[in-house]
């Protein structure tokens, strides 16, 4: 667009150029041609006046010699008889166009006529035609068009260089605010404000972008506040009922009554979990969640967690297809644990009905990978990353899923404090969850150093 | 026949006595026309005192028809043109231009003598130019040219123009 523009106006401007160049020339070939016939004129008044065509003759051909583009030359008498002539050898006879008779110049093809009127005493005595030969104002023009031809072609380049050089340097300002917002839009983290470079528009988008940026971060300040808040508040009578309700557990031994004890107790404990899990979430976003980390037995913590998890389950069947043989990892076992309960319970929950859930674990150089299968709804493609996000439920209404959908995005975040990597793979019918845990020895000492403030 | 002869011989004569007598006039007036230009190249600046331009001719001649039409169209230098004709060797000096024509009833040497400063001379005989007038009319190839004697100019306390100068043939 901009180069077309710049073409289109240098365009213009050259022809422009080119025209008034060539038009003032003619008009000053016009004007000094005049002036000769001036001259001419003057001479030749005396040899009209005494009849002398030859005197006239003389002085019209010693002008060849000074202005060799004259070609032909005329004096005429009062009445328009030719009086003295000279033409230029090997031309034909001078004819004069018949629009000289008014007008004091013509042009026709290459010629440049002149006509001008020989005065004596204000009185016209006769005329001097000239017919001048343009042969250099072809030469002019040609040699003009050629050089607005090329710089025409320069121009081009240079614009189109120029066009190059801005849109890229619009493109990146605006390819890198676009790319801010993407990474913002995926983890929903703004973690500072993108620099302000220039005044121009592209600022004024980029300043109210981070202006928005930060209204989300106050939104969400809040929000997380209100989280921990909350969180804290429900606790506290929260434990104190569960307290009183394991009692009456204890105590109660007469049905209906103990099941409907049990009953409470277990809906509260699960209640207790939900809550757990918020006041997590609220500590992992104000960056208080610390890691206690200790060497132990991996292989013990699986049957452990295997066993818990069965417990609750019911039909499921939730078998350990590995052997670990007391293998040591380091890590947060408590934090270890949350992650295999909560995935095992996923498991159960989002494969109502199925059976199987099978524990696996393989082992290299450098880290243990723990997976874990079901056989279940699945997880689609498009969706296996945003599992992990706060407050992440399927949109699969075929089944109903209670919890607030802090589980994966906990144990995200267990884990990759841990500098391991969680994620989630489809298999045929239902799906594959794995997380790795690196090895004591493979972990740099900067992480390591990190792990233990 | 003779008769015959005769008769067609004088009607002859009678075209060619009228051809000439027309020749004669055309040549009067461009003689005429010449001497009027001249004054556009003639300097009197020193001598043209008086109120008219006088141009007398000594002797009749047709020319003094010729001038006389000339005299009541035009002026010279801004004066009237008053045309002459002088019959008394007096009256040579009181005139700006002196024509000498043909059949002059004095002859030349006096009326150069007569002639003061400020005249122009101009004759029409050949040869004249080389004894003392300004200007003298000679027929060249059926065409009237002048001759001009710049001594005679010089001496007459005149100056005449380049583009004159270049279309006389040049004597002294």
């Amino acid at each position: 667009m901009q180069v077309f523009t710049s073409v289109v106006v240098f365009g213009i401007v050259f022809g422009v150029f080119i025209i008034t160049d060539v038009n003032s020339y003619k008009q000053r070939k016009v004007n000094s041609m005049i002036s000769i016939a001036r001259v001419i004129g003057a001479n030749s008044v005396s040899s009209i006046q005494f009849q002398d065509p030859e005197a006239a003759r003389e002085m019209l051909e010693e002008l060849h010699s000074v202005t060799p583009e004259i070609i032909h030359a005329a004096i005429t008498n009062r009445d328009g008889q030719l009086f003295a002539s000279y033409s230029k050898p090997g031309e034909k006879a001078i004819k004069i166009p018949t629009l000289l008779k008014r007008k004091a110049f013509a042009f026709k093809d290459l010629q440049l006529f002149v006509s001008n009127p020989i005065m004596s005493n204000k009185e016209i005595i006769g005329n001097v035609y000239l017919e001048v030969q343009l042969s250099e104002l072809q030469q002019i023009k040609q040699y003009k068009y050629e050089l607005a031809f090329i710089l025409l072609f320069v121009a081009l380049i240079f614009s189109f260089l120029i066009a190059m050089v801005v849109q890229s340097y619009i493109s990146n300002r605006l390819l890198k605010l676009v790319n801010s917002m993407k990474k913002v839009g995926k983890t929903g983290e703004y973690t500072k404000p993108l620099e302000e470079d220039g005044k121009d528009e592209i600022a004024t988008l980029i300043q109210a972008f981070n202006h928005l940026m930060e209204q989300i971060q106050e939104s969400q300040r809040k929000k997380d506040e209100f989280i921990g808040i909350a969180s804290h508040e429900l606790k506290t009578p929260l434990t104190s009922i569960k307290g009183y309700i394991e009692m009456l557990n204890l105590l109660e031994k007469e049905q209906p009554k103990k099941q409907f004890v049990q009953k409470a107790l277990g809906n509260v404990n699960k209640l207790e979990r939900l809550v757990k899990d918020l006041l997590d979430v609220s500590k992992i976003q104000s960056g208080q969640l610390q890691l206690n980390m200790e060497e132990f037995n991996i292989d013990e913590l699986l049957d452990e967690t295997i066993s818990a998890a069965q417990s609750l389950s019911g039909s499921h069947q939730i078998v350990r297809e590995d052997h670990l043989d007391g293998e040591i990892v380091y890590g947060d076992r408590q934090r270890i644990e949350q992650v295999l309960l909560n995935l095992l319970s996923n498991a159960i929950k989002y494969s109502p009905g199925e059976k199987k859930v099978e524990v696996n674990s393989e082992k290299t150089e450098k880290e243990l990978i723990i997976k874990i299968r079901d056989y279940g709804i699945g997880v689609p493609a498009e969706e296996q990353t945003n599992i992990f996000e706060r407050f992440y439920r399927t949109k699969d209404i075929s089944i109903h899923i209670s919890g607030f959908g802090l589980g994966l995005y906990i144990c995200r975040d267990i884990i990759n404090r841990h500098y391991g990597k969680i994620w989630v793979e489809s298999a045929g019918k239902g799906s594959i969850f794995y997380f790795s845990l690196p090895l004591k020895h493979s972990l740099t000492s900067q992480q390591t150093e990190a792990l233990n403030p | 026949m003779l008769f015959k002869k005769i008769f067609l011989f004088m009607l002859l004569s009678c075209f060619v006595g009228a051809t000439v007598g027309q020749n004669i006039e055309q040549e009067a007036n461009l003689k005429a026309a010449f001497i009027y230009n001249f004054t556009k190249y003639i300097d009197w600046q020193r001598y043209g005192h008086g109120t008219n331009f006088v141009i007398g001719v000594v002797g009749d001649s047709p020319i003094l028809e010729s001038l006389n039409e000339i005299a009541n169209n035009g002026t010279i230098n801004n004066k009237r043109i008053v045309v002459k004709a002088i019959n008394k060797g007096s009256e040579i000096n009181d005139c700006d231009i002196l024509f000498i024509p043909k059949d002059s009833p004095f002859p030349l040497n006096y009326i150069l003598q007569k002639a003061g400063p400020g005249v122009l001379t101009i004759s029409e005989e050949p040869g004249y130019a080389e004894e003392g007038t300004a200007f003298n009319f000679v027929v060249i190839n059926n065409r009237l040219k002048f001759e001009a004697n710049l001594k005679a100019i010089s001496s007459a306390g005149l100056k005449a123009g380049s583009q004159l100068l270049k279309l006389a043939i040049i004597v002294q």
